[in-house]
């Protein structure tokens, strides 16, 4: 099993940022009348996504999540000695976006910056990897962001998609803590063979864009897709979701000796309600203690977990005192990890919007 | 597992069709309230009740329950 154990680092604070424009699934025009919608909204759980304009990307809202973030904790960009984008909508094919963000955030040029693109697993594969490298004690301050627009490579018109997926862009600061105590535990896990659950098969080297690619089809009745949009294959991730996300989690219970009775929050990717209680009940962890935020954002890929600590979580995270957090990142790879951290007197600052 | 439990766990996903009306011939997918919603159901179910998961390609090439149930069947062995 890989498993990953680092210490003397710590969350440091947190921040997100949204498109301001709302899409409510009740008035979707895929649906034939509401009640259609309404039983994707109770089953899901997921009520209204937000959406940004065909102007804004991932990096934008990034921008003013990252600025938001370093002015209440005080940093400025210039201390920031690490710097992480998970993020698939990237800007441009070339270079990585982290790079154009290190200018545009004004961050060192010796700053350690990389993109990281992992769909729903990337928060938590971020942070093993942004911890990681700060454990060595060299980089004291780090900023890692997960940041998605999943409307802009989804089709309006594929109904399998449009209610569930929305936009957001968070960052969470790392410190490194030699007198701390906690350590960070990850198990990870993968499985290629369900590469093709959730993809896009046009746009890359094996299946590059053609005029074809871009041609709106058809595929199925009421739903329409290009080459080059985002498939999600709902039944296969789904007996994806409610098998391994489950499996991940017990594992790390179990091969780090952890007390659920003592676990404050659990944190989970925010794929549907549905699929998320099955997990949670798979590992008895009581209502209260895992916060959901889909009924308000949808899935918004890498930046699910954040963004629920964000906007459900601020009090609890910036009181003083630690609390006792799992959390579980699972999806596109197909790939999941699972992490146990203690978190408290986080600088916290209130969701933003774009 | 036997093919009569399986249509009754089959049967009890369904709100709007009465458990008496499902039958090992029944082809599900021509019922008036199936959807992918009630394919993410049956997928609950079977991984519930025996510990299997079934894919979407499983539900697309099943017509009627008693393909799926041999789907089922044969993934357990």
């Amino acid at each position: 099993m890989s498993q990953l154990t680092i210490n003397h680092v710590r969350l440091a604070g947190m921040s997100a940022c949204v498109p301001s424009t709302v899409e409510d699934n009740r008035t979707l025009p895929i649906y034939k009348d509401e009640n259609d919608a309404l039983k994707v909204i109770a089953s899901t759980g997921i009520e209204r996504h937000h959406k940004v304009d065909d102007q804004t990307t991932a990096s934008d809202l990034t921008v003013k999540a990252v600025e938001a973030l370093l002015e209440k904790m005080g940093w400025t960009a210039q201390e920031v000695d690490c710097f992480a984008y998970v993020c698939t909508s990237r800007d441009y094919i070339a270079p990585q976006t982290a790079c154009i963000l290190q200018d545009r955030l004004q961050l060192r040029s010796d700053c350690c910056v990389f993109d990281l693109p992992f769909g729903c697993s990337g928060w938590v594969y971020g942070m093993s990897i942004v911890a990681s490298l700060m454990s060595h004690g060299t980089f004291k301050r780090a900023i890692l962001v997960a940041a998605e627009t999943n409307t802009r490579n989804r089709n309006p018109r594929d109904p399998s998609v449009r209610p569930l997926f929305g936009d957001a862009a968070t960052a969470t600061a790392l410190e490194y803590a030699p007198d701390s105590a906690r350590p960070m535990n990850f198990m990870f896990g993968v499985d290629g063979s369900g590469f093709d659950a959730v993809w896009a098969p046009y746009g890359g080297i094996r299946n590059p864009v053609t005029t074809e690619a871009l041609e709106e089809k058809e595929v199925s009745p009421g739903t329409y897709r290009r080459g080059v949009d985002m498939i999600v294959n709902g039944m296969d991730v789904f007996g994806f979701a409610i098998k391994q996300p489950p499996r991940s989690l017990k594992e790390l219970i179990e091969t780090f000796n952890i007390d659920v009775e003592s676990v404050d929050l659990l944190l989970l990717h925010q794929a549907n309600k549905f699929i998320d209680e099955k997990i949670r009940k798979a590992v008895k962890i009581p209502a209260e203690k895992t916060p959901y935020c889909l009924e308000e954002y949808g899935n918004v890929t890498s930046a699910s977990i954040p963004l629920t600590m964000v906007t459900r979580c601020g009090e609890q995270l910036s009181a003083a005192g630690e609390r006792h957090c799992l959390a579980c990142g699972f999806g596109v790879g197909l790939a999941w990890a699972s992490m146990e951290f203690y978190a408290g007197g986080m600088t916290m600052v209130d969701v933003l919007d774009y | 597992m036997n093919i009569e439990e399986f249509i009754e766990n089959f049967a009890s996903q369904l709100d709007e069709t009465a458990p008496e009306e499902i039958t090992a011939e029944t082809r599900f997918k021509e019922l008036d309230e199936w959807s992918s919603l009630t394919a993410l159901s049956i997928i609950a179910m079977v991984d519930d009740e025996y510990d299997v998961i079934i894919k979407g390609n499983d539900i697309l090439k099943s017509d009627t329950i008693q393909d799926l149930f041999a789907v089922v069947e044969k993934k357990r062995r």
